[in-house]
């Protein structure tokens, strides 16, 4: 293994608390489930750099799993979206505060 | 003879003579309700089935020296089970054939009475509804029974007395009958579970057998004894109780005969006769039930003595008869009872048939009024009533005569001669005011040549045919009855050679005969009916009773001695603005505040948590990512 696995951790870290940055800061659900996407992802990364630190394939088949958690997850979203939108002709979520 | 018959037979005697009336009632409301002669044919066929087979019962045990039950278990609950079936003894076939010959024979008049009613067919299923419950009632075999079948009696006549429900008083009348009875039958029900608690079952055979009194404390026999009568009291219209049942001739006349005669108000003397050894051996509720029988007998007479309403007069006579035989089973004399009710039935229902054709024909209730019009010239009815009267005042050769002296030799038995001296007053005023409305009505107080031409005016001259027709059919089953209220009296050996097995373990001495005592109530009975002849009969009589010159009594007795306005004034007073209240508090209060409260809480609680929500998710997903990481901080580090 060329790359220490402390640095994948590090990129897995990186971009999780990018997806954080991206799901709690942009006024924008697309970007919200992007950001959700960016962290499911992230943490594909260290279940992938983990199988291959120490030879174990249970790492991978995560993986697997996670991708298809992810893509279930956007198709939800997004159908959710189009509602959200077709209700209030808007993607913003800050227009969503009907229990307020 | 018992022999010959087969228990099948008996059984099946039994089971078709009260079940025909219910398959008629059943049949009726379902599918012929739209026929109505059908429906009548239906009613008094099952009738006439039951009349059969109560005449064939009668006859076939004429000897019975044990009492005959069949009994399958119809519930059985843990310790408790609770058969139903069927109890055949003198007592019970005696009320069974009653019953039965009574029904039979007001169904025929109804054809009569009722003919053109809207409510024909209603009214012959209900008739037959208010038959069976009564021949069930008489033959259940324990107290449970007895008390499903004494409240479908209640509901029958409930129904039976609002038979005209458009008219408002009818439907009023109906529902006071059937709450006042209500107010006894809850005692009632009381007395039954104190003696389901203590004795384990609620068979009357069992609870008739002397070895009670060591099953039970003294104390409670007495309680449930007196609990249970009053039960008898409201349904046969006793003291306190009294009010619903003048009130309850609102319904069709055939009504009122069958409930005056053989079943509703029966029912509770029945009851009597049925726990006749469970009474007896409370002597504090024999007491009571003396009194209570001497006060109603007193308080009814003084009210038909003013009563200007022919059906009126015979209701109130029906209490005072009631509490007559009451006193003479409280005396201990349990044939005089038994033997009073069968004559009653017999009399008390010609009274009231009679009546039915006087109102039937002339479309009023007022005694004078029925005078004017010319009641006399009914020859049939008129007679009959007259024998009925007499019958009811206790005149030497008809039946009352018979029975009345049976009660008062079993009063002149006890020790206080109060109770004899009442029942003696008791039966000069029965006298009375069974002849004040016959000499009113027999001779009118206007000259009789305005009656000659009265009848000879041209609505008597051309009556229809169908007019003729209800006549002759009304007038056959009052021929029959006055036939049985002459006969009745001389069966009086007959009927006691029946019932001495009844109860022959209690060891009840024969009733001694006081020479004297005939001759003085026959007195008494021929000077109330001398007075009323006085007053009212005579001609050139004032037609004002003694009564009626002391206004104060008059007003009393008029108003039913206060006894509606002290109902109607506890009903304001005590239900109405006190316990209608308290719990009219208690529901806006206590069960709407609670359950406001409740909701007021949510809201309020929503409207609070609010304030923590900022409605913009994406902070909500940034709490999460906060807590996580704190979460995960303290469980890692």
């Amino acid at each position: 293994m060329i790359v220490p696995f402390s640095h994948v951790l590090f990129l897995g870290g990186i971009l999780f608390l990018m997806g954080i940055f991206c799901s709690v800061t942009r006024r924008n659900l697309f970007m919200i489930v992007l950001g959700v996407e960016i962290m499911l992802n992230a943490a594909a990364i260290v279940f992938v750099g983990a199988a291959l630190r120490w030879y174990d394939l249970e790492g991978q088949a995560f993986v697997l799993f996670v991708l298809a958690v992810a893509a279930t997850e956007v198709s939800v979203g997004l159908a959710m979206i189009v509602y959200a939108y077709r209700r209030t002709g808007s993607v913003d979520p800050s227009t969503f505060d009907l229990l307020k | 003879m018992a022999v010959l018959w087969s228990k099948d037979v008996t059984l099946l005697a039994a089971v078709a003579a009260t079940l025909a009336p219910f398959a008629s009632f059943v049949l009726i409301m379902v599918f012929t309700r739209s026929h109505p002669r059908l429906s009548a044919g239906l009613s008094l066929s099952a009738a006439g089935i039951s009349l059969i087979c109560a005449l064939a019962l009668l006859a076939g045990h004429w000897d019975m020296p044990e009492p005959i039950q069949y009994s399958g278990n119809w519930l059985a609950s843990g310790d408790i089970h609770i058969p139903f079936g069927y109890l055949l003894d003198p007592v019970s076939l005696l009320m069974l054939a009653v019953v039965a010959v009574i029904g039979f024979l007001i169904l025929v008049y109804s054809l009569g009475y009722m003919a053109g009613d809207p409510g024909f067919a209603r009214y012959y299923a209900l008739m037959s509804l208010f038959l069976w419950a009564m021949m069930c009632l008489a033959l259940s075999p324990t107290m449970f029974q007895l008390y499903v079948f004494w409240e479908l009696v209640g509901l029958s006549s409930y129904f039976l007395i609002g038979f005209w429900y458009e008219k408002f008083s009818a439907s009023q009348a109906g529902k006071k009958a059937f709450i006042m009875t209500r107010a006894g039958d809850v005692a009632m029900f009381v007395g039954v579970i104190l003696v389901l608690l203590n004795l384990g079952n609620l068979n009357i055979l069992d609870m008739d057998n002397p070895s009670i009194a060591g099953r039970i404390p003294q104390n409670l026999l007495t309680l449930s004894a007196l609990l249970i009568f009053g039960g008898i009291i409201g349904k046969s219209a006793q003291f306190p109780l009294l009010t619903w049942l003048p009130d309850a001739m609102q319904g069709p006349t055939p009504v009122s005969a069958l409930l005056h005669s053989s079943t509703m108000v029966a029912a509770g003397v029945y009851l009597f006769e049925r726990l006749f050894p469970f009474f007896s051996l409370s002597p504090h509720a024999m007491a009571a039930g003396l009194a209570i029988g001497t006060i109603s007998m007193l308080l009814a007479s003084t009210m038909a003595m003013v009563s200007r309403d022919i059906k009126e007069i015979w209701a109130y006579s029906t209490i005072s008869q009631l509490g007559f035989m009451l006193m003479g089973l409280d005396a201990g004399s349990f044939f005089s009872g038994a033997f009073h009710l069968t004559t009653h039935a017999a009399f008390k229902a010609l009274l009231f048939l009679c009546a039915g054709v006087f109102i039937h024909k002339f479309a009023t209730n007022d005694i004078f009024e029925l005078g004017e019009k010319g009641s006399r010239n009914l020859r049939v009815p008129m007679v009959c009533t007259v024998i009925a009267a007499g019958a009811l005042a206790g005149l030497p050769p008809l039946s009352g005569f018979f029975s009345k002296e049976l009660i008062l030799a079993g009063l002149a038995g006890l020790a206080n001669p109060l109770w004899l001296a009442a029942a003696l007053l008791g039966v000069f005023l029965t006298a009375y005011y069974a002849f004040r409305p016959i000499f009113i009505v027999l001779f009118p107080h206007h000259s009789t040549s305005s009656q000659k031409a009265s009848s000879a005016s041209p609505d008597s001259g051309h009556e229809d045919a169908h007019d003729q027709a209800a006549y002759r059919l009304m007038a056959i089953p009052l021929l029959i009855l006055a036939g049985m209220t002459l006969l009745l009296g001389f069966f009086q050996y007959p009927l006691q050679d029946f019932l001495k097995y009844q109860y022959a373990y209690l060891g009840i001495p024969a009733d001694r005969h006081y020479g004297w005592l005939p001759y003085v109530a026959s007195f008494l009975a021929f000077g109330g009916v001398g007075v009323a002849w006085v007053e009212f009969g005579r001609p050139g009589a004032a037609r004002v009773g003694f009564v009626e010159r002391i206004p104060i009594l008059f007003r009393l007795f008029s108003e039913r001695w206060y006894l509606d306005h002290l109902y109607r004034y506890l009903l304001e007073r005590v239900v109405d603005k006190g316990l209608s209240h308290i719990f009219a508090q208690n529901d806006n209060k206590v069960i709407d505040g609670s359950i406001d409260g409740l909701g007021h809480g949510t809201v309020e609680s929503g409207r609070i948590i609010a304030f923590l929500h900022t409605g913009m998710i994406q902070y909500r997903l940034l709490a999460i990512f906060v807590v996580m990481v704190l979460l995960s901080l303290y469980f890692f580090f």
